[in-house]
């Protein structure tokens, strides 16, 4: 069985058709990318899956659950975690404290009620901010960091979930090339947890990290495969891997 | 707890019990300044909690100060309930299904914005201060006069002090709550929901009821502030439901800096004062004042007094990282 399934989803704004019937699927410990020029719908499709955005149409299920019409928090609490584009932390929490908002995030609100104390999730932390390095600022407050440490403490509490389905909108974005070597690493370390659907400008970036790609192209699949494949594929290389 | 709130706490604690010993000399007048600042303290609590911490801008607090008030005032007059904790249960029972209306009908839905929840609240405030000033039951314009003294394990609370020592236990008590939830996950979740309350929503939280429960409990302790208000200064009126007192807790919580306890306290106390002072050596003049100050605390400290150590700390962050 499928991790995540995207089966004919479509969704419009007034009269324009942002998605138009896109499948997509993820297996667990699979890296998928999702690739295409501006404007061709990767962030609708994105938000669609996490519930940002409610689709017209059409089904996503995760683990064999249909969240298609569910919000955010349905999806998160089923096993979806995303990381934003602009990184959305909690700036002035330290970077314990952001990892132990999302951490704790699966507690029911009573349980957070009745616990008189944030101490219990210290090793599960400790894990964490050494993997993502963060280390030498688990007690600074998360506006002291880069750009490229922030975006890795938001994959760091998006995995914090423990989710079955990483979602990563431009997890590279505005990062030095070691930075990106480093996310590429975190990256493939995360998908041995879960499965990853990542969408990204930088093809290279994607090509090495990717075990398959889809192209979209005005809110549709115009290609799907594996990154060599893609690579090969003459459509795609005319229409977009010169423009993306 | 963490050491600076620690510390805090215990200072917050001990000039109150103290202060009657080394300044007020049994100066009536002068305790019942100060417990007024306990009572109002209730409020300022409330107003934090449902803003400062949780992001639910409320603009018509004083509504529910004043509905904990007219029950208890009500039942103490015309059916000689004076026993303190029992007037209190009540207005904790008043303060959360009053809070449980409001808040059902602003949250209970998908999200709504700060503006939309303040003008709701507002006019909640500004609808309850009409009504009490022209419904017969509850003494329209005049309120409830002659509230009699409180009584507790049987004996009558009718010494200023011993009021004095009463307010501030209550407000101890719940000043020592709002630390430990604040201090818990359950703490970190509301701060989560504040500052983002999508994200908090995409990491799981069910952050429509987070903003129930919150928006009750605050809802909670401004009704236990407006009983001992009635109780206290022995009569309540419309004004105590009402639009200036609303704003006045706003007030407090900008001048002392949202997101803090002790900040919005510290206004509290500054504030009230010199306020009785200041009213009759410029009576036209202070509350422009008070709007001049609140300008400038917008301006040069937004976060309020409380971000003057925050700045310090900052500054060493910086320096550390440099």
């Amino acid at each position: 069985m499928k991790l995540l399934e995207v089966v004919d989803v479509s969704k419009s704004f007034g009269n324009l058709a942002a998605l138009t019937n896109v499948s997509i699927q993820v297996e667990t410990n699979q890296i998928v990318g999702l690739i295409g020029p501006n404007g061709s719908g990767k962030s609708t499709l994105l938000h669609s899956i996490c519930g940002r955005t409610i689709a017209n149409s059409g089904s996503v299920l995760l683990n064999g659950k249909e969240l298609v019409s569910a919000n955010p928090m349905i999806r998160a609490q089923s096993g979806m975690a995303i990381k934003f584009q602009l990184a959305r932390i909690y700036v002035e929490k330290t970077v314990k404290e952001n990892i132990m908002i999302s951490l704790q995030a699966k507690d029911g609100m009573w349980s957070l009620v009745r616990s008189g104390t944030t101490k219990k999730f210290m090793p599960e932390i400790e894990e964490l901010i050494v993997e993502f390095q963060l280390v030498d600022y688990a007690d600074t407050q998360a506006k002291y960091l880069s750009h490229g440490q922030q975006q890795w403490l938001e994959i760091a509490m998006a995995m914090a979930s423990n989710p079955s389905i990483l979602l990563l909108d431009e997890p590279t974005a505005g990062m030095s090339p070691k930075e990106r070597s480093d996310t590429s690493k975190l990256i493939k370390s995360a998908s041995k947890k879960c499965g990853v659907l990542i969408v990204e400008h930088d093809l290279d970036f994607i090509k090495d990290l990717c075990d398959r790609i889809t192209v979209l192209h005005h809110g549709s699949v115009a290609a799907s495969g594996t990154p060599t494949e893609i690579e090969n594929d003459p459509k795609v290389k005319e229409v977009y891997l010169t423009r993306v | 707890m963490k050491k600076r709130m620690r510390i805090g706490l215990a200072i917050v604690c001990a000039i109150p019990i103290l202060s009657p010993l080394l300044f007020m000399n049994g100066n009536d007048y002068l305790i019942q300044a100060v417990t007024r600042i306990f009572i109002y303290g209730l409020l300022v609590l409330s107003v934090e909690m449902s803003w400062g911490q949780t992001g639910i801008f409320t603009l018509g607090q004083a509504a529910f100060f004043g509905v904990g008030g007219y029950f208890a005032a009500y039942l103490a007059t015309n059916e000689n309930v004076t026993d303190i904790g029992l007037l209190l249960i009540i207005a904790i029972a008043a303060g959360i299904m009053s809070g449980t209306l409001v808040a059902l009908f602003l949250f209970s839905g998908k999200r709504v914005g700060e503006l939309y929840v303040a003008l709701v609240t507002l006019v909640i405030s500004f609808v309850c201060e009409k009504l009490a000033n022209s419904w017969t039951f509850v003494g329209s314009g005049n309120g409830i006069p002659g509230v009699p003294f409180a009584t507790l394990f049987g004996k009558e609370i009718s010494s200023p002090i011993a009021f004095y020592f009463v307010a501030f236990g209550i407000f101890a008590v719940a000043l020592i709550v709002c630390i430990v939830i604040i201090d818990s996950q359950f703490g970190l979740a509301i701060n989560a929901v504040r500052d983002d309350e999508e994200r908090a929503e995409f990491f799981g939280y069910n952050r429509s009821a987070i903003q129930i429960v919150i928006f009750i409990f605050s809802a909670t302790l401004a009704s236990m502030g407006g009983a001992l208000f009635a109780l206290s200064e022995g009569f309540i009126s419309p004004s105590s439901l009402g639009l200036a007192l609303s704003t006045s807790t706003v007030l407090w919580v900008v001048l002392g800096g949202r997101g803090t306890f002790f900040g919005p306290l510290l206004a509290l106390a500054l504030l009230e004062s010199v306020d009785i002072e200041m009213r009759s050596i410029l009576p036209s003049l202070w509350q422009i004042l008070v709007g001049l100050m609140l300008l400038a605390t917008m301006i040069f400290l937004p976060k309020g007094l409380a971000s003057l150590g925050e700045k310090s700390r900052n500054k060493r962050e910086l320096r550390k990282r440099s």
